[in-house]
């Protein structure tokens, strides 16, 4: 599996937190959409959000970087929110390569998320 | 200029940044032809301040000005064709863009004045031109996306709007169009400057690829050859989590698209009805039971394989294009003129056939993989849960400890214990028996509807029995099908 053993230990926490919260978020998603029903379009939702979830795994180190309290949050467009702010503090570079995709992803997912 | 802004290069570039961002969250299809108008004057400024930058002493590489001058070639074609075209014409600019341009254009001042005596050959001054380059690069990926989203949702608002008027009325597809296709070449090239090599996943970013049903053609037998891969190499309880939920959306999505197909007479309305709908309903709920368990011998930190990531971020992107309007499903009308229903009905019969396949493999990986794991609390909870549930039908089990105290209290991973496992199994077994019986029941997808359009098909509301349902009587004892 892909990590990144470049990325310092700031942008890894911020990351992190990023990541959790991505988590939280598509764990709730889903638990709405198992509410709702197979046919809710939440179900999709919630992929999106694993989706953008394992792609900010994907840049962390191997390390203990997504230990760490589970959010308080429980609206997903709040936790989408939260998540895009977090990314803001993570720098452009060679070693956060993949910062700009999620911050992409994470546009979009709060976008498609807001009614 | 703002005399009084006092801000540094550094932070105006992050100001334009996040506004780019702000104008992707906000994005809609009403903001098209403003973004259009605009965005050839931020990429115009961009270049404009990337040329101010201070060159390193010992030159750079040839890609950082190649870069640039390529995407300002692309914006000066899309305003050379604009203006040929008449489209989008005079009008109100985007404030939130030339809010960027303005930005842009005042860090080139900025440098301008103050950064001749910048020694590029310092090495802190080297990082933070380095920065910068990537923070204007960033900038231009995340609004190009956003141009693009928003002219997405125009062509899309057109399409409908204009469907069966004259091709004069709906002449701003083909230009949309054309302006879209531009706009994900330029977010290409400068997601490459800044390394996005997760950008499929990302947003489902496609360039220059099919549209509509045949891009989710490709994006279905995409997904089932990777998944297959990965499943093959790799199935950990994390790939299995993310191959399960794929699943269970493929199934959601396809209940959405072919109610669409049944209203608009593409799917004969009483399959749909009678035999699509419940068994798509049942196997999603399979495929999420499913998830749910893999789910559980997860850790925070288990990685998924990124190419899985990719094509499961491809095929939702593909089923938003078809089947979803914001937050809820399209009307089905509006995925009508999105693509043809009859074919994309094909196409998911395809995939509802390989799900069987893929559930397979996931049985097989339940009942033979010895070394699957999981964290002690969430085994010993599902273990006990289990149990209960077998319990429940007559069968109580022998007071054993399945997970020890000590593996609980520090929550160490541990071999998947009995009661787990074999729940798994149950649940991967009624996973291949209700896909199947998805399969057979989409047979019938394989001819042309005969039903004309109806406007009495039922709405896609969901049920909300968690039931199980059991093979429906035209389910085939399959449990095992050749891949195609």
């Amino acid at each position: 599996m892909m990590t990144n053993d470049t990325i310092d230990r700031d942008a890894g926490e911020t990351l992190g937190a990023v990541a959790r919260l991505l988590h939280h978020a598509a764990i709730r998603a889903w638990a709405r959409a198992d509410a709702e029903g197979p046919r809710s379009p939440m179900h999709l939702m919630g992929l999106g959000i694993y989706i953008a979830f394992c792609q900010a795994v994907a840049m962390l180190p191997a390390d203990d970087y997504l230990d760490g309290h589970s959010p308080i949050q429980d609206d997903v467009v709040q936790l989408l929110t939260s998540a895009e702010k977090l990314t803001r503090s993570i720098p452009v570079s060679d070693e956060t390569a993949g910062i700009s995709a999620l911050a992409v992803a994470i546009c979009d997912l709060v976008r498609e998320a807001t009614p | 200029m703002n005399a009084r802004d006092e801000r540094s290069v550094g932070e105006l570039l992050l100001d334009a940044d996040f506004t780019t961002r702000q104008v992707l969250m906000d994005a809609t299809g009403e903001d098209a032809q403003a973004m259009l108008r605009t965005w050839g004057e931020v990429v115009q400024s961009a270049s404009e301040l990337w040329a101010t930058l201070p060159r390193p002493a010992g030159g750079t590489s040839p890609i950082d000005g190649a870069t640039m001058a390529r995407l300002e070639t692309i914006s000066q074609s899309m305003h050379r064709d604009q203006v040929r075209r008449g489209w989008p014409g005079d009008g109100p600019a985007d404030e939130r863009l030339l809010h960027v341009a303005e930005t842009f254009t005042r860090v080139a001042g900025l440098i301008d004045r103050r950064g001749a005596h910048i020694g590029a050959t310092d090495p802190a001054v080297r990082a933070d031109l380095d920065a910068a380059r990537m923070r204007i690069m960033h900038t231009l990926y995340v609004g190009a996306h956003s141009v693009g989203v928003a002219a997405q949702q125009h062509v899309a608002d057109v399409e409908v709007s204009t469907r069966g008027k004259s091709d004069r009325e709906s002449r701003a597809v083909p230009r949309g169009q054309d302006a879209i296709n531009r706009l994900a070449a330029f977010e290409q090239l400068a997601g490459a400057y800044v390394g996005n090599r997760f950008a499929r996943a990302a947003g489902g970013e496609h360039v220059h690829g099919p549209n509509g049903a045949e891009r989710l053609q490709q994006a279905l037998i995409g997904w089932d050859i990777q998944a297959h891969r990965t499943l093959a190499a790799t199935p950990t309880a994390a790939n299995l989590l993310l191959a399960s939920r794929t699943q269970a959306g493929i199934a959601t999505a396809a209940v959405a698209i072919l109610h669409a197909g049944a209203r608009t007479g593409h799917v004969d309305t009483n399959a749909y009805q009678h035999r699509l709908a419940p068994t798509l309903d049942a196997t999603q709920q399979a495929w999420t039971d499913v998830a749910s368990r893999w789910a559980e011998m997860t850790s925070p930190d288990s990685r998924t394989d990124v190419d899985l990531v990719q094509a499961a971020g491809e095929l939702r992107a593909a089923v938003r294009e078809v089947a979803h309007d914001k937050t809820t499903w399209a009307r089905p009308d509006v995925m009508a003129g999105r693509v043809d229903l009859g074919e994309a009905a094909q196409h998911l019969q395809q995939a509802l056939s390989t799900a069987v396949d893929i559930a397979s493999v996931i049985r097989d990986v339940a009942a033979q993989d010895t070394s699957l794991t999981g964290p002690a609390r969430a085994m010993n909870h599902r273990a006990n849960a289990d149990i209960d549930r077998t319990a429940d039908r007559g069968h109580r089990g022998k007071d054993v400890v399945w997970v020890t105290p000590g593996d609980v209290y520090a929550n160490r991973t541990v071999t998947l214990p009995e009661p787990v496992r074999a729940g798994l199994v149950d649940a991967t077994d009624t996973l291949v028996q209700t896909a199947s019986n998805a399969m057979s029941a989409a047979a019938c997808l394989d001819r042309v509807a005969q039903d004309g359009p109806s406007g009495s098909g039922p709405e896609p509301t969901a049920p909300r029995s968690h039931r199980r349902e059991g093979p429906t009587p035209m389910a085939q004892d399959v449990t095992r099908v050749a891949r195609p």
